[in-house]
């Protein structure tokens, strides 16, 4: 019984890695319309920019903090001077550009920090905390707990604000928006530089347990895309709710599942994936869209 | 992603195409040139192995290899405008097979034809699936193959060997040829890959390329037209798998060793690259594209292996900001600057020039417009 908590709850800290990377192709896809492969290895960017900072002797909170900062930059950036050409266009275009962006971003922290693992500090001590008589690791609890806390101050920004609310009327008609005077381009660049900080928290808290290789999220992004079409593109609360299912039925099914093991997991998401798409296509809480010709 | 002059204007209708025909086209159409040319490029390609030297062979050989595989990714994304991101799994898939059976002794031809089925079926099956989410789910399904697809080959290691993988040697010149090897085994690259290229470019340019282009142009217009988008993406998606696991019987012809590495995630992609680089929806862009995939990985070594990666996506992203259609479009794009500049009419030049309209889909006039634009 401990042990089925324990790998309950490493499950929900992993899931909820896939969940912020995927909140963040969610938030991208509905401002933008298009996927983004290359959150992952923008995240794991990030994640090297607070490697290298720590490696400057700054504390690991603040480096974390500063990297943040730096991928809210890099995102506004990269949806400016790169991707902009691309949203209007050919959608496969737009997602053959992310995954140049990708294979970019990978080939730099490559090329400038080696493709050899790096240790990076873990955030959150490696104890374990007893509860109701079951010791449960406090990484993956402080992991859970920060993700969640993420999304929940982005909830707040998004219903309870006025940038938000500009946000929202960007991602359901961009061309209304900019028609009562919202500008559309300075929102799609907030917009991109949120997920990418939603992203770079992601990569950050995962980073000690994978260490740091610039290939570290290819695994995380597999995963999170499997949440977003098990969620459905059309809701951010479906896709964190499948990158949970996701992530405790992974670690389930690797330890009581014996072909599958610690291996194969990586399996797991698809075969659901597969069950699903026969039973309902349009993922779990998705809407049917219809599209006027 | 433009289609190329060639597949576009075979897929206008006919009176339309004769009525626009350019210069170049018009060259290109008479008749000592529709027939020397391909004549001259199999004589080329005849004795082209016997003077090279070695290394020269198997380069060739390897861009062959992977030029099919590009051609079968082609089919589906760029003929049909699927992004699929799991080309190399079909491909590491059909080098497995082969490497099985001829380890476990059975006929080449049997091997062949298996190595044809049972990507196939693989493919098949994985597009029934995941076609039936419209857009982009089939690019976020098939980026699970790769990396699916290296711990079950590590997993499954009675028939793929593990990480230390399947090396077999089946290919060897025979006996009175007077061949070497490595030339033998490029002939052999030559003519399936030969027959693969022709026979995917009369499918795109025939009935069924046709109902790709406008499944990829508009599925609603094909839907309309009673044409299933469903079932065209399945084929269109079972049709690149079986390609691709031609490839890795070729693979297997040259390479003659295969592991789990053959399908990993970064191979994946990089044939992607290699694909629009190449050109997208051209038959002469899977070559370039082959070209591209071998060439630049071995260039860049030579200089330093840790910048493969970044240069790749350099230049894939400069090649879709300044060239979408890829290096196979770069002699039109010359061409129109160069008629441009004396001109001095920008824009307006170019819809009147017959040889760039090329009104097979909206897709293409998309790009087309959208390139101009910028030119």
């Amino acid at each position: 019984m401990g042990k089925f908590v324990q790998l309950v709850v490493d499950g929900l800290s992993t899931g909820s890695v896939y969940a912020a990377l995927a909140l963040a192709i969610v938030l991208v896809h509905q401002a933008t319309g298009l996927i983004n492969f290359a959150q992952g290895g923008m995240a794991v960017l990030s994640a090297y920019v607070a490697w290298w900072l720590t490696n400057q002797g700054l504390p690991l909170i603040v480096a974390i903090l500063l990297a943040i900062v730096f991928s809210v930059v890099f995102g506004a950036l990269v949806e400016r001077w790169l991707m902009r050409r691309f949203e209007r266009g050919d959608p496969d275009t737009a997602v053959v550009v992310t995954i140049g962006l990708l294979t970019l971003i990978t080939g730099f922290a490559g090329w400038l920090w080696t493709y050899n693992n790096q240790q990076f500090p873990s955030l959150f001590p490696l104890d374990t905390v007893s509860f109701l008589g079951v010791s449960v690791s406090v990484r993956s609890l402080g992991t859970t707990a920060v993700i969640v806390v993420a999304m929940l101050l982005l909830q707040g920004l998004f219903v309870g604000t006025k940038l938000g609310l500009a946000l929202r009327a960007v991602a359901i008609n961009p061309q209304s928006a900019a028609f009562s005077g919202l500008p559309v381009g300075r929102l799609l660049m907030v917009g991109w530089g949120l997920a990418a900080a939603l992203g770079a928290v992601a990569a950050a808290l995962v980073a000690p347990q994978l260490t740091l290789t610039p290939g570290m999220l290819d695994n995380a992004l597999v995963y999170a895309l499997a949440a977003v079409i098990l969620g459905g593109l059309t809701s951010p609360i479906g896709v964190v709710v499948a990158a949970w299912i996701i992530g405790i039925l992974e670690n389930l099914a690797a330890v009581y599942v014996p072909f599958i093991g610690f291996d194969l997991k990586v399996a797991v998401p698809f075969i659901l994936i597969f069950v699903v798409l026969i039973v309902r296509p349009q993922g779990l809480f998705g809407r049917k869209t219809v599209v006027r010709v | 992603m433009a289609s190329s002059p060639k597949t576009s204007a075979s897929t206008t209708s006919a009176p339309a195409s004769s009525a626009t025909t350019s210069s170049a086209s018009s060259f290109r159409q008479r008749p000592w040139v529709r027939w020397g040319a391909p004549l001259l490029l199999v004589v080329g390609l005849a004795v082209l192995p016997l003077v090279m030297t070695e290394g020269a062979n198997d380069t060739l050989a390897r861009i062959g290899v992977f030029a099919v595989a590009v051609l079968g990714l082609n089919v589906v994304m760029g003929y049909t405008g699927q992004v699929s991101l799991g080309q190399i799994f079909f491909l590491g898939l059909g080098a497995y097979v082969t490497a099985y059976g001829v380890q476990s002794g059975w006929n080449i031809v049997l091997v062949f034809v298996l190595t044809c089925l049972i990507p196939a079926v693989a493919g098949l099956l994985v597009a029934l699936a995941a076609a039936r989410l419209g857009g982009l789910a089939i690019a976020m399904v098939t980026i699970a193959l790769p990396i699916v697809g290296v711990p079950l080959a590590k997993r499954l290691s009675d028939f793929t060997g593990g990480s230390q993988g399947l090396s077999a040697r089946f290919v060897e010149a025979p006996e009175g040829s007077g061949l070497y090897d490595d030339q033998w085994q490029l002939y052999l690259v030559l003519v399936i890959g030969g027959i693969v290229f022709l026979m995917t470019s009369l499918l795109v340019r025939g009935k069924y390329g046709r109902a790709f282009a406008i499944v990829k142009g508009n599925e609603n217009v094909a839907s309309s037209m009673g044409i299933s988008p469903y079932r065209y993406k399945v084929l269109a998606f079972t049709i690149a798998s079986l390609i691709g696991g031609v490839s890795g019987f070729l693979y297997m012809v040259v390479v003659q060793y295969t592991s789990p590495e053959t399908m990993s995630f970064g191979h994946s992609i990089e044939l992607l690259v290699a694909m629009v680089i190449g050109g997208a929806g051209s038959i002469v862009g899977s070559l370039l594209g082959g070209a591209f995939y071998v060439i630049v990985p071995d260039v860049t070594n030579a200089i330093d292996p840790s910048l493969t990666a970044l240069l790749q996506g350099a230049l894939l992203l400069a090649v879709l900001f300044v060239l979408p259609g890829g290096l196979v479009s770069l002699p039109r794009a010359l061409t129109r600057r160069l008629r441009r500049s004396p001109a001095g009419r920008g824009s307006a030049a170019p819809p009147t020039t017959p040889s760039s309209t090329p009104g097979s889909g909206t897709a293409a006039e998309q790009s087309e417009t959208e390139r101009q634009g910028h030119a």
